[in-house]
């Protein structure tokens, strides 16, 4: 989406810096601002390098993936312009966000995460290194006094990891049961919190084992597990809060004297009149004041297609301005526009959409453990009581779910990782199950499905020479802009030698222009390139070039599938899913459309609220739906679907509210789906391998056999099992092309 | 015996020692970006400041 540049200095007027800067209790400011050079490392360490140089800069934290640079400063020594100015040094583009963007609890819950994990680390070891001289003394004398410590030293060494390294454990399980749900997480907060009582029990009364180092290892590894899969998911990237970014912040009011003045858009009110230049987002929703202007609905329609507005025709908030500028009057204010109510629509589809299901295999493994335990206590009152305790703690060590409780967080970080290698950023790892489950695929059109392509034998020419040497003029134009349907024209002229083009400028959501031997040329969409009325066939799917006096040629713009998509869906309707599209795009153009992939259910003519619907009914039908679009308008039914893929060249709004974020398009869609069902399969092989495990040394345990030692390292060995057979998650076939590391991907 | 009377406590404490660093490192953000810094000695011009690359710029243009 493109923003008018808002000059730096505008950012310290009151009311656009209180939206977006907040001063701290110890008098200074910090704010968050989205930078967008930040791909490759040498981008990365030269903007680092540069900020490193700023006065009164205290700190700044940038979050790659995200695309976020959060910085704190000084206020008695630099300012917010100030600091923009030295990002735009940099060669980095800053944006401010507004202050809901400071709260972002990712990074946070990264670093606790890792705390815990080290603290369970280091002490877990600690309590090894003591356990060591435990076991030795079941095959040497050791006396009794070294013993009593090392019980003690056993207790200290394991109190930090099971009080505070193990409190995510605890703090889950208690709102499991207030959900009334049991999960993994319960499991391991029965185990670890018994065995350590149990344990405490037996260090005090001087006899029986103890099991401090196995609960601490226990702890450590399932840390270790859940951390691996927090970080594969947040190197996915994507926004929590992307919506705030894609609301422009300010804007231009004119003021009754005529002049401009730039404003927070969360101040506009009704009546104010505001000025958009080309290019630029509109606001607020409101009507048309002067004269006509063409504007990009693609946030409402998903179609690229510039659409003609009169005076007093409304205008939709978060639209482009094509021809300008615009002067309009504001009608509603910021928060009730049309993209505000999309946000809302998506959130509260994603909100009913999204309760997690119930462990069930978790649940049930809890009760058997209890119950083995129970059974072993009493089998053991009944015959010899004073080895009734420990046969129950040795019974509930060796039914301890550390490898159960590991099978799920390690697949799921191997299954987002190998994904990640193949362009396929899983943001909630729940996803990847509901994926293997999915048997309903709905598909957006434009974008998603289909992509403009040149028809190069149709170009018509109108004047001034013939179809190549218009199309030359074209491309000399053209190769200046990066922007898809420039990038067109310059593929379809090929190697040609070009003219020279000079004083070229490019305007977004309108076109190319530039001086060619004298002339002044126009390349672009309608209404940009001529300000003659142009017959209405030439408005829509097409890119016109013109000079002075008048239009000279017209490339015809049709929309074809993308690369692969015809195989990729063919691929997905082989594995048994259902293919549906859906569009906002008229019948016929849906059609032909869905004709060429061999789709049979198709809609047109959908607007966001229909296209929830249509998820909503489907899912109360029993099917499980993946959902795959890119625009905002798509926002609202990809978080309504049970599971939602986003393209990468979408709009922010629509892949914060996807699960799975495609680089590469549709193409990775079946692949994505076989790693899930494969991770699902080597899931359920790796719990039923850690149960049998559990359960056939159980009755070794309840008989006394199993001396601390050997618990541990029948724990430790289940873990590595779980782990190594996770291992064999891989993707089928490698790639026909390097589809490079995530560093080097440029989202479009 | 004396010496693990000594040797316990001191390991122990070496074990919050380095607990304590590891605190540190994570709140000043050591372990966010793993990528970067294994580029950082391939890169040729990275130390440059604004004001070296300046001073690069203004000797070009003497040599021209």
């Amino acid at each position: 989406m493109s923003t008018a540049v808002l000059e730096h200095g505008a950012w310290s007027r009151p009311g656009l810096h209180a939206q977006v800067v907040r001063k701290r209790r110890d008098g200074r400011c910090e704010t968050v601002l989205h930078v967008d050079s930040v791909h490759t490392p040498h981008q990365v360490l030269r903007l680092e390098s540069h900020l490193q140089c700023a006065a009164g800069l205290d700190r700044f934290d940038l979050d790659r993936a995200a695309q976020r640079l959060r910085v704190t400063w000084d206020p008695g020594q630099t300012s917010l312009p100030d600091l923009l100015a030295v990002c735009a040094n940099a060669g980095c583009t800053a944006r401010p966000l507004s202050t809901v963007a400071l709260d972002i609890t990712r990074r946070q819950e990264s670093h606790a995460a890792l705390k815990r994990l080290v603290v369970a680390g280091l002490f877990a070891m600690q309590a090894m290194m003591f356990a060591s001289v435990l076991y030795f003394g079941h095959f040497e004398r050791v006396d009794s006094v070294t013993r009593e410590l090392f019980r003690w030293l056993g207790l200290l060494a394991a109190a930090p990891v099971v009080l505070w390294a193990a409190l995510p454990f605890y703090r889950q399980t208690l709102s499991d049961l207030r959900h009334r749900r049991l999960g993994t997480e319960a499991v391991v907060a029965l185990a670890v919190g018994l065995i350590f009582l149990a344990s405490i029990l037996s260090t005090v009364r001087g006899y029986g084992a103890v099991y401090f180092e196995s609960i601490s290892m226990l702890v450590f590894v399932l840390l270790l597990g859940r951390y691996l899969e927090l970080r594969a998911r947040h190197r996915s990237g994507a926004l929590g809060e992307a919506a705030a970014d894609a609301e422009p912040i300010a804007s231009q009011r004119r003021k009754a004297d005529g002049s401009l003045e730039w404003v927070a858009v969360a101040e506009l009110e009704k009546g104010d009149a505001v000025h958009v230049a080309e290019g630029g987002v509109i606001p607020a929703d409101g009507r048309v004041a002067n004269a006509t202007v063409l504007v990009d609905e693609a946030l409402l329609s998903g179609e690229s297609t510039p659409r003609k507005r009169n005076r007093g025709q409304p205008l939709v908030a978060g639209s482009v301005v094509v021809t300008g500028p615009l002067e309009m009057i504001v009608e509603q204010g910021a928060a009730t526009s049309a993209l505000a109510a999309l946000g809302a629509l998506a959130c509260q589809a994603g909100r009913q959409a999204g309760l997690p299901t119930q462990d069930r295999a978790a649940a049930r493994f809890a009760s058997r453990v209890l119950v083995l335990t129970v059974l072993s206590a009493l089998f053991w009152l009944w015959f010899d009581p004073s080895r009734a305790f420990d046969a129950a703690v040795a019974v509930l060590v060796v039914a301890c779910p550390c490898a159960f409780a590991l099978a799920a967080p390690v697949v799921a970080s191997r299954a987002i990782s190998i994904l990640g290698q193949r362009g396929v950023w899983v943001t909630r790892a729940s996803a990847l199950a509901v994926l293997a489950r999915a048997d309903h695929a709905a598909f957006d059109k434009t974008g998603t499905l289909t992509e403009p392509h040149l028809d190069r034998d149709n170009i018509k020419v109108l004047r001034g020479g013939d179809s190549t040497h218009l199309l030359h003029l074209a491309a000399s134009l053209a190769r200046e802009s990066r922007h898809p349907l420039s990038r067109l024209i310059t593929e379809a002229a090929g190697q040609a030698s070009l003219p020279v083009a000079s004083d070229v400028e490019i305007v977004d959501g309108g076109g190319v222009r530039g001086l060619i031997d004298g002339r002044k040329l126009r390349l672009g969409r309608a209404g940009f390139v001529s300000d003659q009325p142009i017959p209405d066939e030439y408005l829509h799917e097409a890119l016109l070039l013109a000079d002075e006096e008048g239009l000279l040629a017209v490339f015809p713009l049709h929309e074809q599938p993308r690369d692969h998509v015809v195989d990729s869906l063919a691929a997905l309707a082989n594995d048994g899913m259902q293919l549906q599209i859906l569009s906002g795009d008229a019948a016929p153009r849906v059609d032909k459309i869905a004709r060429r992939l061999k789709v049979r259910d198709w809609h047109a003519r959908m607007s966001p609220q229909q296209k929830l619907e249509l998820i909503q009914s489907r899912r109360t039908e029993g099917a499980v739906v993946l959902a795959v679009g890119d625009g905002s308008n798509d926002a609202p039914f990809l978080a309504a679907a049970d599971v939602s893929a986003a393209m990468v060249s979408g709009t922010e709004l629509a892949q914060a509210h996807a699960d799975l974020l495609l680089t590469d398009g549709i193409r990775s869609l079946p692949l994505a789906q076989h790693i899930a069902r494969s991770a699902q399969r080597i899931l359920q092989q790796n719990r039923r391998g850690s149960l049998i495990y559990n359960f056939a040394a159980v009755p070794f345990a309840a008989a006394g056999l199993v001396p601390p030692w050997l618990a541990v390292i029948g724990m430790s060995l289940s873990s590595l099992c779980v782990v190594l057979n996770a291992l064999r998650i891989r993707a089928p076939k490698p790639p026909a092309e390097a589809t490079g590391s995530p560093m080097q991907v440029q989202p479009a | 015996m004396n010496a693990l009377l000594i040797l316990i406590p001191v390991s122990l404490l070496l074990i919050v020692a380095a607990a304590a660093v590891f605190f540190w490192a994570v709140r000043n953000n050591q372990f966010d970006d793993l990528d970067t810094p294994e580029i950082l000695p391939l890169l040729d011009d990275v130390d440059e400041t604004p004001e070296v690359s300046e001073q690069i710029k203004e000797e070009a243009q003497h040599d021209d």
